[in-house]
């Protein structure tokens, strides 16, 4: 059995107006991929779909391309969708 | 005499100022912060938005940020250039958010060292790595029908940096 915990998920940019969060409280799984969470996301705002194969996450403010490697989430940690960067 | 002057320099604490901000940026602020008596140059770089973008005219630009994740990150930037350029004395890197109008400068970046070139090499590469890895966006507003309202909004588009992610 997962443990889930409440995570904040932070939208910046396109997915802030795809989603209209910029920022919510979401219980998920304590052990999980990026690509797990990407699919839960997807689940949640299915407009997400339009940053399919663009978006990265950041999770407690590191990178994290999508992929399959285990990632570890704790009580209160910070989860951003990061769609692409065009600072400058 | 030029002898002090040079202790006094090397003396002084070399230093990192990021700073993200929604007033105009001063470049006179960002130059002088980056100045130092131990220093013969300061390379600066200064972006400004541009009045046209796929065509259109554009009315101005919205910058939005995740704000501690761009400090963290361009504190990395700051390290990877002490480390590519030791004798970088001083670095300011200040970025606009909320509304920017055209012509006015989204970005500064100053640098200074005791000659030329690694400030100049440095601040070239300041700018590709804070487009690269600064968690940072621009949505471009622009021009499309002059009588619509609602236009700002419709016509708002979220610009893609063609540099990937790392």
């Amino acid at each position: 059995i997962n443990t889930y915990y409440l995570v904040t998920v932070l939208y910046f940019a396109k997915s802030a107006e795809l989603t209209g969060h910029r920022s919510e409280v979401v219980p998920l799984p304590a052990a999980t991929s990026s690509c797990q969470l990407w699919a839960l996301l997807l689940e949640l705002h299915p407009s997400l779909a339009a940053l399919q194969d663009q978006v990265v996450l950041a999770v407690r403010q590191q990178y994290v391309a999508l992929g399959d490697q285990a990632l570890l989430l704790a009580d209160g940690d910070e989860v951003a969708v990061v769609p692409p960067l065009s600072g400058g | 005499m030029s002898s002090r002057e040079e202790v006094g320099g090397s003396m002084e604490p070399s230093r990192d100022l990021i700073g993200l901000s929604s007033e105009p940026l001063s470049i006179e602020r960002v130059y002088s912060s980056a100045v130092s008596p131990s220093c013969g140059a300061v390379a600066l770089f200064i972006g400004t938005t541009r009045e046209h973008f796929e065509g259109r005219r554009v009315i101005r630009l919205e910058y939005e940020a995740y704000e501690p994740m761009v400090k963290s990150e361009l504190s990395a930037v700051c390290r990877d250039i002490r480390s590519r350029w030791p004798m970088v004395k001083h670095i300011c890197i200040q970025h606009r958010l909320g509304l920017v109008p055209v012509a006015e400068a989204s970005v500064a970046i100053a640098i200074s060292s005791p000659h030329r070139c690694e400030a100049q090499e440095a601040v070239g590469y300041c700018i590709n790595a804070l487009k690269a890895s600064a968690p940072i966006w621009k949505k471009v507003i622009k021009s499309v029908c002059v009588w619509c309202v609602w236009c700002g909004v419709v016509c708002g588009v979220w610009r893609h940096s063609r540099i990937a992610f790392e």
